[in-house]
């Protein structure tokens, strides 16, 4: 009788549950609608596109009588102080004149936002239309392959995101395709570099005799060790234990022409040599005798000092605001961070305190000259599989990355109240804007535009832009833009790959090690080994054959 | 009732107390008096390190008294003013949670352990096996928003919190000390089920009802898991545990992930700011303990019945 | 059930199952809300527990998606840690379970037997204290109780002039740290379930050991303690049920992402945190989530099984 009870009461769920799957299956055939719908309407409209393609008006031609709110979802906690909305207000006033449609921003807060923004792409009920992503570091290629974004045809770029069609070569296109499908708009024209490096005093540098500053591991060594000297009281580089995997690759690139493949862990543990960049290898297994080097080198830092003693545990610290209050002497980042540092904001005391106070930055890669380009997928928007209003979100795109006065709006927020241009024609703060009742939030990462970008007036030009004509100089382009690897069947290697290869150069880039250098690197190779890295090295090699061969 | 136990009481101080008595009061007081040190000092740790100055949180860690007080972190906190909504938002849930859940568990807690009732192993078996199997996330997220429809609803985070296996479970166990006999003569007397139910056996059952309350209205107040799943960023009043949830582990998030090497955070929460939301967030919950206990008095008088 | 029914239920044994519905339909409809309430929280998504089987496409759904067999449990089995993580999670349950409810029922007798009202009120209070304090904040008070460099302890013994202590580099002695938490933490919680279970032990019966002399140490060992038994097994019942389910909040937090400690302090749950952080995929969480119920259920009904044999009357079904 309980069977019977049970079966009974398990079947009434079983029903109910067919709700969910009827749940999942209608959202995707409104999906599917919705792609149909779009390529009728493209369809449609080819002709006019085809006769007027140059110009981003034609707009008038296309059916907007609807108004319709567009949703972009993106990371970063939402804002409460109300500025962000009064910007939307004017922004929608504007978008609801050109293309009858309004904007509203979905957040996804920071703690736990790899789940959260996955379950809303799952949910696929048309909650959200424009969708930021990366494929460095938010699931790009995943959520292509799982269905979450809408495949974006020529024509229909063609004919409701002209411009951003017409702005990115075609040859960026090809690397935001899968499939032979596009998937992504890329970020493609706006300069950052988020190579890492160490920023550190270079005032101090040179009173401990780096006359030009720091430009090798070795230097850090010298500069470090003087520092603890000279500055007892302050911690050379206060790490909260979690620039692991940035020192050890930083060190790599210093030592050979790496060049590694994004988005595959966060090790980012295999790839080629700018010489020959399509054999695949890791480094972390060959490059043995340059790891025991490292692991030395750590330990000789943990003896010095550089970090507190528990810094695996360390999770309190906050470096760079140490740093700009001049508490520490280094902060591990990358150049984006240091353009921030180097330049004289209020509040950062350091350059108040002393005259000569001076930020420099140790680029990893800087010996061998080896910098790779960050990858034009970055950061870059995806329209979801289940918009409702695809074509509208694709205008509301184009408008958002391409129109100077929305571009402002999303970026800046609103002219006079949270920005305003000075004679040079730099971007200062207007003398009435507070921080706490003034800021926007909006995250738009995921289209920002040189060509719209107005400098900010605090940061360092001169020194930015001497850095960054030098990465210019030596830079090569990502290569790998278009290899998105198939890894159904290694995914599992790898993740235990990445599990090794953290819990092993955590020990090792703090110099936390028991035993000896050669001892430990020979461990964690063997450890690599047998979790099978050179099966998903060979893997990967076979898929590079098949796409570069 | 209550005359009784006074008597009880004043009974139980007649006795002479014996030496093992003495020893035991005397183990007791000393051993509760250190554990309660130890709870407490921490708290009160964390309500000193909310008003101490950041820096000095960096270079020296927590304080139990700050060096040089400052209100800067709760300014922060009741700036915007949202977490007088969030108060009420709280209080609302934990209070409506809390009645409506409380007499759901009591019924089905009674109904299960009445001896007479058939089906009692079987429900019993149906809500346990709940506890064992769970769907995970994706399947349970799928259902609340695609045929629930309750994302952005406060019902989302109402509803999955009413009850639990293990609080009916427990309920049905305190419901065991309560002699048959009294659902027996009730029937005797001519009452339904129900109004045995209402009229003789929740008086008795004030312990197991003050525990159970407690443990719904905690869940309730702790409650930050449904929301950040699903309360987005549209709904502007969220709870009071998932705002200081938000507080404590975006930064620790973000750096521990890919996010981490390329986002830079601007403002974030200082150790003083996660501090002073976790002591708001705590807030008047930590007073209902003491409310409470005044429903644990002594003993179920079986006499009253009996005699 | 069996038993239970001709024992109890005698004189209904005759009836259908209609019948015995429509003479028990007060009690029914007593549960009808809980039932309805399981079914709908609990039931309805479980059959979607096939994710775990399936190469997950949002656009097709969980049931249209590619069925790819025990796939998504792979990596699990290949990281060649799945011993070792069951057995850390389930030895520190069990330390959690034995000690927690040990001292639980200690406190909750120390307290049962004290007669001044305020002390009683302040302290409880006080104990229920740790469980406010969010996991994360625990895992910064222990940092900073503990911390080489400014701990408060190493401070103290510097003081003393002895020798540092680094237990953010000594494995050894954070499965003793980890349970000190735990029981810090919950046995103010816990002890509330016991207490209330003491206030329904019937007062004459203790009334009359009393009387009949019993002196403080009897009544505990001869009245109080039996009285808890109940109260005790449906705790354990419970807790073998999520016997391989590790508390992430405070492993993840307090021990952090500290590679030196993991040999002792790793459990399912946080390693397949770390491992698939880059990863980040349904259908491998459901995975795991799914092995652990199985053991789970496995244990409960083997433990159910062995309580009933024992004594039917404090089995869970």
């Amino acid at each position: 009788m309980k069977k019977k009870l049970v079966a009974i009461l398990l079947t009434t769920a079983m029903v109910t549950t067919g709700l969910t799957g009827c749940g999942s299956s209608d959202s995707s055939s409104t999906s599917s609608t919705a792609t149909d719908t779009a390529s009728t309407s493209t369809s449609a409209s080819t002709e006019t596109s085809s006769t007027d393609a140059s110009a981003g008006t034609d707009t008038a031609a296309i059916d907007t009588s609807e108004h319709v709110v567009i949703t972009y979802m993106t990371t970063g906690g939402a804002p409460t102080n109300g500025a962000t909305e009064e910007m939307l207000e004017q922004l929608n006033a504007i978008l609801t004149e050109k293309v009858n449609a309004e904007l509203s921003i979905y957040y996804i807060d920071w703690t736990d936002y790899l789940s959260v923004y996955n379950l809303t792409l799952a949910q696929m009920d048309g909650t959200v239309d424009l969708v930021g992503t990366a494929s460095d570091w938010l699931d790009a290629w995943p959520n292509v392959k799982n269905g979450a974004f809408l495949e974006l045809s020529e024509d229909m770029l063609k004919t409701y995101a002209p411009q951003t069609w017409a702005s990115v070569p075609a040859e960026n296109w090809d690397l935001c395709k899968y499939n032979g499908e596009i998937y992504l708009m890329p970020e493609d024209n706006y300069a950052q570099w988020t190579n890492h490096g160490y920023a550190y005093r270079l005032d101090w540098a040179k009173e401990a005799g780096l006359e030009n500053g720091v430009h090798s591991w070795e230097d850090l060594t010298t500069y470090f060790k003087y520092v603890k000297e000279a500055y007892p009281d302050v911690i050379p580089w206060d790490s909260d234990g979690t620039q692991y995997a940035q020192m050890v690759s930083g060190w790599i690139s210093s030592h050979s022409n790496y060049v590694s493949i994004d988005g595959l862990n966060a090790g980012a543990m295999w790839g080629g040599t700018k010489d020959d960049l399509y054999t695949v290898y890791s480094p972390y297994m060959t490059d043995t005798d340059s790891l025991v080097e490292y692991a030395k080198m750590m330990k000789e830092w943990d003896e010095i000092g550089v970090w507190k003693t528990d810094v695996l545990n360390n999770t309190a610290s906050d470096n760079r605001e140490d740093y700009k209050i001049g508490r520490v002497a280094a902060e591990q980042h990358h150049t984006q961070t240091w353009t921030d540092l180097c330049s004289h904001k209020p509040g950062y005391t350091i350059y108040e305190d002393d005259e000569d106070a001076e930020t420099g930055f140790f680029y990893f890669g800087e010996e061998t000259q080896n910098v790779v380009a960050l990858s034009i997928t970055h950061g870059a928007m995806a329209v979801s599989a289940a918009s409702k209003n695809p074509e509208r979100a694709l205008m509301v795109y184009d408008l958002l990355r391409n129109d100077p006065d929305c571009y402002k709006l999303i970026n800046y927020g609103i002219q006079g109240k949270q920005w305003d241009v000075n004679d040079e024609g730099l971007r200062i703060q207007p003398d009435t804007y507070n921080k706490d009742t003034d800021a926007i939030t909006t995250n738009f990462w995921w289209g920002r535009n040189d060509d719209l970008e107005i400098k900010d007036a605090t940061m360092n030009w001169d020194a930015i832009d001497k850095l960054y004509a030098e990465y210019d100089k030596i830079k090569i382009n990502y290569p790998y833009g278009q290899f998105v690897a198939d890894v159904d069947n290694i995914q599992s290697m790898i993740n235990n790959i990445s599990e090794i290869h953290t819990n092993y150069m955590k020990q090792i880039s703090y110099g936390k090690y028991k035993g000896t250098a050669e001892e430990i690197v020979a461990e964690y190779q063997a450890a690599l080994e047998a979790a099978g890295i050179n099966e998903v090295t060979a893997e990967l090699q076979r898929q590079f054959d098949e796409l570069y061969k | 009732m209550a005359k009784k136990e006074k008597n009880y009481a004043v009974e139980s101080s007649k006795v002479k107390i014996g030496v093992s008595d003495m020893i035991i009061r005397g183990i007791g007081y000393i051993f509760v008096t250190f554990y309660s040190v130890c709870c407490i000092l921490p708290f009160l740790i964390i309500i000193g390190t909310s008003f101490t100055r950041e820096e000095i949180i960096r270079a020296e860690g927590v304080q139990l008294i700050p060096k040089e007080a400052t209100l800067k972190a709760y300014e922060m906190v009741c700036k915007s003013g949202a977490i007088w909504y969030s108060y009420a938002l709280t209080i609302t849930l934990t209070v409506v949670g809390t009645f409506v859940g409380l007499s759901i568990i009591a019924m089905t807690g009674y109904a299960l352990q009445r001896k007479d009732f058939p089906f009692r192993n079987g429900i019993s078996f149906f809500i346990y096996f709940t506890s064992l199997f769970q769907a995970g996330l994706a399947p349970y997220y799928l259902l609340m928003t695609q045929t629930y429809h309750l994302k952005d609803s406060y019902f989302a985070v109402l509803l999955p919190l009413l009850m639990s296996p293990w609080l009916i479970i427990l309920m049905k166990n305190f419901v065991k000390s309560i002699p048959h006999e009294i659902t027996e003569s009730g029937k005797i007397d001519g009452a339904g089920d129900m109004k045995i139910f209402t009229a003789l056996i929740l008086p008795m059952l004030k312990p197991a009802l003050a525990t159970i309350g407690l443990f719904l209205a905690l869940g309730y107040w702790n409650e930050w898991y449904q929301s950040s799943l699903f309360l987005s960023s549209k709904v502007t009043t969220v709870p009071l545990q998932y705002n200081l949830y938000k507080v404590v582990n975006e930064v620790q998030s973000l750096k521990n992930s890919v996010a981490g090497q390329f986002i830079q955070l601007s403002d974030i929460p200082t150790e003083s700011l996660k501090m002073a939301t976790a002591v708001m967030a705590t807030g008047p919950i930590v007073f209902l303990y003491p409310f409470v206990q005044k429903y644990f008095i002594g003993g179920i008088t079986v006499g009253a019945v009996k005699g | 059930m069996g038993k239970t029914k001709t024992k109890v239920a005698k004189p209904k044994s005759g009836l259908s199952f209609w019948q015995k519905v429509k003479r028990s339909r007060v009690l029914l409809l007593m549960c009808l809300p809980a039932v309805v309430f399981f079914c709908v929280f609990s039931y309805a998504p479980m059959p979607g527990i096939y994710v775990a089987f399936v190469k997950y496409n949002y656009r097709d759904g969980i049931f249209g998606s590619q069925f790819v067999g025990l796939k998504n449990f792979e990596f699990l089995v290949n990281s060649g840690k799945l011993f070792d993580l069951t057995r850390n999670t389930i030895l520190y349950n069990v330390a959690f379970i034995i000690l927690g409810n040990a001292l639980a029922i200690f406190v909750a007798i120390l307290l049962n037997e004290m007669r001044c009202k305020w002390f009683k009120k302040v302290s409880q209070t006080m104990m229920f204290l740790p469980y406010f304090i969010s996991q994360v904040l625990v895992g910064v008070l222990v940092y900073n109780l503990l911390n080489y460099d400014y701990g408060f302890v190493n401070s103290i013994l510097g003081k003393l002039g002895m020798e540092k202590w680094g237990p953010y580099s000594d494995a050894s002695v954070w499965p003793v740290l980890l349970v000190i938490i735990h029981l810090w933490q919950k046995t103010g919680y816990n002890s509330v379930v016991y207490f209330a279970a003491i206030m329904g032990i019937d007062a004459e019966i203790i009334e009359a050991a009393r009387v009949d002399g019993a002196n403080g140490w009897q009544k505990i060992r001869y009245i109080i303690l039996p009285g808890l038994k109940p109260t005790f097994i449906i705790l354990l019942l419970f807790a073998v049920g999520g016997i391989v389910k590790g508390d992430f909040g405070l492993f993840y937090n307090v021990v952090g992402k500290n590679p030196l400690l993991y040999s002792t302090t790793d459990i399912i749950e946080t390693y397949v945190y770390r491992a698939t952080m880059t990863d980040f995929n349904f259908a491998t969480a459901s995975a795991v989530g799914l092995y652990q119920s199985i053991i789970g259920f496995c244990m409960v009904m083997v433990s159910n099984f062995v309580v009933k044999k024992i004594d039917p009357d404090y089995s869970l079904f």
